[in-house]
């Protein structure tokens, strides 16, 4: 028995298949490749990406551009310039949303958990596995960690900055105290600290001071101990080396006997030590900023002082890039990521024409660094490069997991009101691994 | 309105509402994004999403072209409602296919779909066997593109997400417009149900009278064919009665004639008495013969055409052919032959025996056996069916165990495992008619 007549049928089928080419053909129309040459777009932050000024952005890539160029014929690397730092994650968002995001590109600050979970970085793991030219332990353990999420490579490390300890020189000769070497611990910190504070014009305030902006953070990572698990499943903020670094702090600040100082102390020379980024010792150390800033008094970098148990390892900020899990240029995205952040001349590059540190461990040893520091310069500051690299060596990867700033937002709040005294040391830790506890609760 | 119409109109209804539907769901969604990217809210869109959306073009031309080809199937199918059952059954599930493949391209956002690939399979559905497929592919089907189920699962963005993109006045239009859609496909499928079930339902009454009416030409044909045997047993009647009129009648008033004159002339022509006498006995020999003759013409066929060993293995033959059992005939009696009336005897105690294993015992195989010991001829048949406990003894048997009674034979059987029945027959071996 029909219900429907065969001519309404075959009418609506009719009409049907007519339908079916048009949207057939616009799709087709709207997703045909535009140019017959390849091309790999590429992602990039403009300006630095450390927040210091720099001059030329674009230099490192568009040699990396060029020599990836020369290596594939007919293959061209594209790139929308003068996007900021801040404009960043919006832009690739916007990018990923309308499904043309880059080939390749720069992963904003602490989004590769994120990215991940979108599905919009490809798993690297396949394609190192298939390079047998690759060698990630090449990398230094810290940066390369960074890229590692969920237990897959997702992402390479471009450049790395540590953090050192900036030393006011001609304070510590005037106070007749010699420059602390690589192995001085909390200790030696604090006597320090305690020989300096104090009152030079004799107007019965402290006007010199022995820190300025060091944190539980540095002191905690300093002693060796680590907060959160890898993947942010569990927190360890009752740990002994915890309490041990949030102490320390508060013993350190007691010195002050309540004087906050403040980074305009600091620059007027009035300080001993601050937690300084790698990429502002670049910046300000050599010509022409040397002049611009800090020009009052000699200054260098030492490591940062070891912890009870620790060697005094700081985490390392990475600049991290990754293939988008939709390019259709697999290979290439690969060869190309390669040339950025594998291949040794865009790293030694790197140390010549940006404030970062490279990731590759050769161009961190290659005789360039003790160049590009201004050393051979006579009179300009004498700090070891072995410093540098034992740093870099010894750094350990910031965690990536998703809810790692509001993890370390909240702790950072409820210890600043232990170091402060509001809160009693071991309730306060404790409430607060309770807090984390339910912020990092799937 | 004919139905046929009604059904047409119903049908491109719900193709066009759900065509406007898909264009809605998947264009709103696909114009979202843009709307998004231009307020420059990705970053925080893809936060509370936690999802990457396909690609704006790539979700409206999935969504398109699937709903299309579901469209286009559905067609097909009605056109081929008379193909093999495979062929349907294969548009039938690539129709579910596309169904499921627009749905996930909504972000199983709109689940209307869903009601016209179940409208489909209903029509086309045959058989109660079907029914249970039937049932478990709608539940199966509604389960997948359930947003509540498998979206959360597969991290499917809600519509409302996209939703967020407009202004509060373009939501509530068009998630208005999306209500109003889903309320007139629901009206519309239910309508097309009903339709369906009513066609159905009109089906069966059609079928049921057509029943009715050949039960009744059944009936008929039932009394025609009692009158008719009744007609032939009276017409067999006649031709016997004829028949014994025409030849031992006739020989009989023949011979009580001569006997008469015979007896008459006895006395005094001794001679020609004599003479009478041969003449009726060659009267009364010639009776025989008649009688004979006649009696010949009620005999079976095949005895008529053949010997009894031929005529019965004709028979076992044809009998096995005509059921399907398989019978096995075993005789150690050569030759077989003996007088008319016992061989037509034997024949129809094979004959009976056998179709009653086969119509009351529903045998598959049947064993015959003819033996000889000393006088007693000994027939034998054994069956696998289904027996039976007491014996109710039929038209059947009682005419067998007549006959044989005739001859002074006997009849025995038992029903207790599959049917035995034994017949003895003592046979006049050389004795001859005079």
């Amino acid at each position: 028995m029909r219900y429907v007549g065969k001519k309404a049928v075959v009418f609506s089928m009719a009409i049907t298949a007519a339908l079916l080419a048009v949207v057939g053909a616009v799709f087709a129309i709207l997703s045909r490749e535009q140019d017959k040459e390849k091309i790999l777009r590429f992602g990039m932050i403009a300006g630095s990406y450390w927040d210091v000024p720099t001059g030329s952005c674009y230099e490192v890539v568009d040699g990396a551009i060029r020599r990836f160029e020369e290596a594939h014929p007919g293959v061209r690397v594209e790139y929308d310039s003068g996007i900021l730092k801040e404009d960043y994650p919006e832009w690739l968002a916007e990018q990923i949303l309308l499904g043309t995001e880059p080939d390749v590109f720069m992963i904003p600050e602490g989004e590769l958990d994120i990215l991940v979970s979108l599905g919009a970085l490809k798993d690297l793991d396949p394609l190192i596995e298939k390079d047998g030219t690759f060698h990630s332990d090449t990398y230094y353990e810290g940066a390369y960690a960074y890229g590692n999420i969920r237990d897959a490579q997702y992402a390479l490390p471009y450049e790395s900055v540590p953090t050192l300890m900036f030393v006011n020189k001609t304070l510590l000769q005037k106070e007749k105290i010699p420059l602390p070497g690589a192995d001085w611990t909390w200790d030696d910190l604090l006597s320090i600290c305690r020989k300096v504070t104090k009152d030079t014009d004799g107007d019965g305030v402290i006007d010199q001071f022995g820190c300025f902006d060091y944190g539980w953070q540095e002191a905690v990572d300093s002693s060796g101990a680590f907060l959160f698990e890898k993947d942010g499943s569990a927190a360890y903020l009752t740990d002994p080396k915890v309490e041990a670094g949030v102490k320390f702090v508060r013993d350190l600040n007691s010195v002050n006997e309540g004087y906050v100082v403040t980074a305009r102390e600091f620059d007027q020379g009035k300080v001993a030590f601050r937690p300084f980024a790698f990429s502002e010792y670049r910046t300000y150390k050599p010509y022409p900023w040397r002049i611009k800033k800090y020009s009052d008094f000699e200054w260098d970098c030492v490591k940062l002082p070891s912890g009870p148990d620790g060697q005094g390892q700081v985490k390392l900020d990475t600049l991290l890039m990754g293939i988008g899990s939709r390019t259709r240029q697999e290979q290439l995205a690969w060869e190309f990521i390669k040339t950025l952040c594998y291949e040794e001349e865009t790293q030694l590059h790197l140390l010549e024409a940006s404030q970062g540190m490279p990731v590759q461990r050769s161009a961190v040893q290659s005789p360039l660094l003790r160049q590009v520091l201004g050393n051979d310069i006579p009179g300009n500051g004498d700090m070891d490069v072995e410093v540098i690299r034992q740093v870099m060596e010894e750094a350990v990867a910031a965690p990536n997991f998703r809810l790692y700033p509001s993890a370390m937002a909240l702790a950072d709040g409820e210890i600043s009101r232990i170091i402060s005294g509001e809160m009693s040391m071991d309730s306060g830790l404790l409430k607060l691994q309770r807090e984390m506890n339910g912020l990092l609760r799937p | 309105m004919s139905r046929e119409r009604v059904f047409t109109s119903l049908q491109q209804a719900a193709y066009i509402l759900n065509l406007a539907a898909v264009c809605l769901v998947a264009g709103s969604m696909a114009y979202s994004i843009q709307a998004v990217v231009d307020a420059m809210e990705a970053e925080a869109f893809l936060e509370l999403v936690r999802v990457r959306p396909w690609k704006p073009q790539t979700m409206l031309a999935t969504a398109l072209i699937c709903y299309l080809c579901l469209v286009f199937l559905s067609c097909l199918g009605q056109l081929w409602e008379h193909k093999r059952r495979a062929l349907r059954n294969t548009v039938m599930v690539l129709e579910m296919l596309f169904c499921i493949g627009a749905t996930v391209a909504m972000n199983m956002d709109y689940n209307g779909l869903v009601l016209l690939v179940v409208a489909d399979m209903v029509r086309g559905q045959k058989g109660s066997k079907q029914k249970v497929v039937l049932g478990v592919a709608i539940v199966g089907l509604y389960t997948i593109v359930n947003h509540n189920l498998t979206g959360a699962y597969f991290n499917m963005i809600p519509w409302e997400q996209f939703l967020t993109a407009y202004g509060a006045s373009t939501q509530a239009f068009l998630r208005g417009t999306l209500s109003v859609f889903s309320s007139m496909n629901l009206v519309l499928f239910i309508l097309y149900m009903t339709m369906l079930i009513q066609g159905e339902y009109r089906e069966r009454e059609r079928i049921q009278n057509l029943n009715d009416q050949l039960e009744e030409a059944n009936q008929k044909l039932k009394e025609y064919a009692a009158e008719a045997e009744k007609n032939a047993e009276m017409r067999e009647r006649n031709r016997l009665a004829r028949e014994i009129h025409d030849t031992l009648g006739h020989a009989l008033t023949g011979i009580v004639a001569g006997i008469d004159a015979s007896l008459t002339m006895l006395d005094i022509a001794p001679e020609a008495a004599k003479q009478q006498l041969m003449k009726i006995g060659e009267v009364a020999r010639q009776g025989i013969t008649d009688v004979r003759r006649s009696v010949s013409k009620l005999r079976p066929d095949a005895l008529e055409k053949f010997d009894l060993e031929r005529a019965v293995t004709k028979l076992l033959e044809d009998t096995s052919a005509a059921s399907g059992a398989e019978i096995t005939f075993d005789h150690q009696v050569t030759p077989l032959k003996f007088h008319e009336d016992e061989e037509e005897a034997i024949y129809r105690v094979v004959q009976e025996a056998t179709t009653n294993a086969i119509r009351h015992g529903h045998a598959t195989k049947i064993h015959i056996a003819i033996s000889k010991v000393g006088q007693w001829l000994t027939i034998t048949v054994k069956d696998n069916g289904t027996g039976c406990g007491a014996v109710e003894e039929g038209f059947g048997l009682k005419h067998m165990q007549e006959r044989l009674e005739l001859l002074n034979g006997s009849l025995s059987y038992d029903g207790r495992d599959g049917f035995w029945i034994e017949a003895r027959i003592p046979i006049r071996w050389g004795e001859e008619y005079g």
